[in-house]
């Protein structure tokens, strides 16, 4: 761990203040639970375009110096990162091929060896950069609610 | 007597637009009801400084997508509504 979990716990919830507000608005369901010190994470739920849901859980150790992992998980979090988890419209092996998502960096296993953790809030390509959890959320909420169907 | 008007509220990843918050910008959410949708989110975006144009914009009604070229009247919207701004960043 590079930084201090209480530290992490404090801007995870600077953050999620926004969060609340923008999931509150937009009919999404956020769940801050289990969030604390030793288990730094939330996790969210997002509609796809025909109403089925998706259970993203967000892990954030080490925020914000690196991004969250971001992961698909069943409504009981006994399964996680399966085909059939995902919305279509994600990178197949499965990952959210995004900077924000700490899954997608090579070394993570993930497709991106080009991308450093520490860079994660630059933007991709000549979009917004994404460096927030609110835009993260935002951006995945977009994402899904153009999406029908799941990857698997 | 102008035409009719809604004052909204609108939901952003960056912080709510209002009639009084952000407390310093530079215009308020406050409309004709024959305003397009495009011209709302062209609004919000540069109260929030959304300039790059290489990103996906969405007006929001709760679950329902609202089309720029609609006007806010032909979706009934009234005063005090809450919107949301979606932003999508560029893909990898």
């Amino acid at each position: 761990m590079t930084v201090a979990a209480d530290v992490s716990l404090q801007a995870l919830l600077e953050e999620l203040a926004l969060v609340a507000a923008y999931a509150a608005a937009a009919g999404l369901s956020l769940d801050t639970a289990s969030l604390g010190e030793n288990s730094l994470r939330f996790s969210m739920t997002f509609p796809n375009r025909e109403g089925d849901l998706f259970n993203a859980e967000f892990e954030c150790t080490d925020f914000p110096l690196h991004p969250p992992t971001v992961e698909f998980v069943s409504a009981d979090r006994t399964q996680r990162g399966t085909l059939n988890l995902y919305p279509q419209g994600f990178h197949p092996t499965p990952c959210v091929c995004m900077r924000y998502n700490r899954k997608a960096y090579g070394e993570r296993g993930g497709p991106h060896g080009d991308w450093r953790l520490l860079d994660w809030r630059l933007p991709t390509g000549n979009g917004v950069a994404i460096d927030t959890l609110a835009l993260i959320v935002s951006d995945l909420d977009s994402k899904i609610r153009q999406s029908s169907g799941r990857m698997g | 007597m102008g035409p009719p008007t809604v004052r909204l509220r609108i939901q952003t990843p960056r912080g709510l637009w209002s009639m009084d918050q952000p407390p310093n910008a530079q215009k308020r959410p406050k409309y004709a009801i024959s305003t397009k949708v495009e011209q709302v989110i062209a609004d919000a975006r540069s109260v929030f400084g959304f300039v790059e144009e290489d990103s996906k914009y969405t007006l929001l009604r709760g679950g329902e997508v609202l089309e720029p070229q609609r006007t806010l009247a032909s979706y009934h919207i009234e005063d005090d509504t809450l919107l949301v701004l979606s932003v999508q960043g560029g893909n990898a």
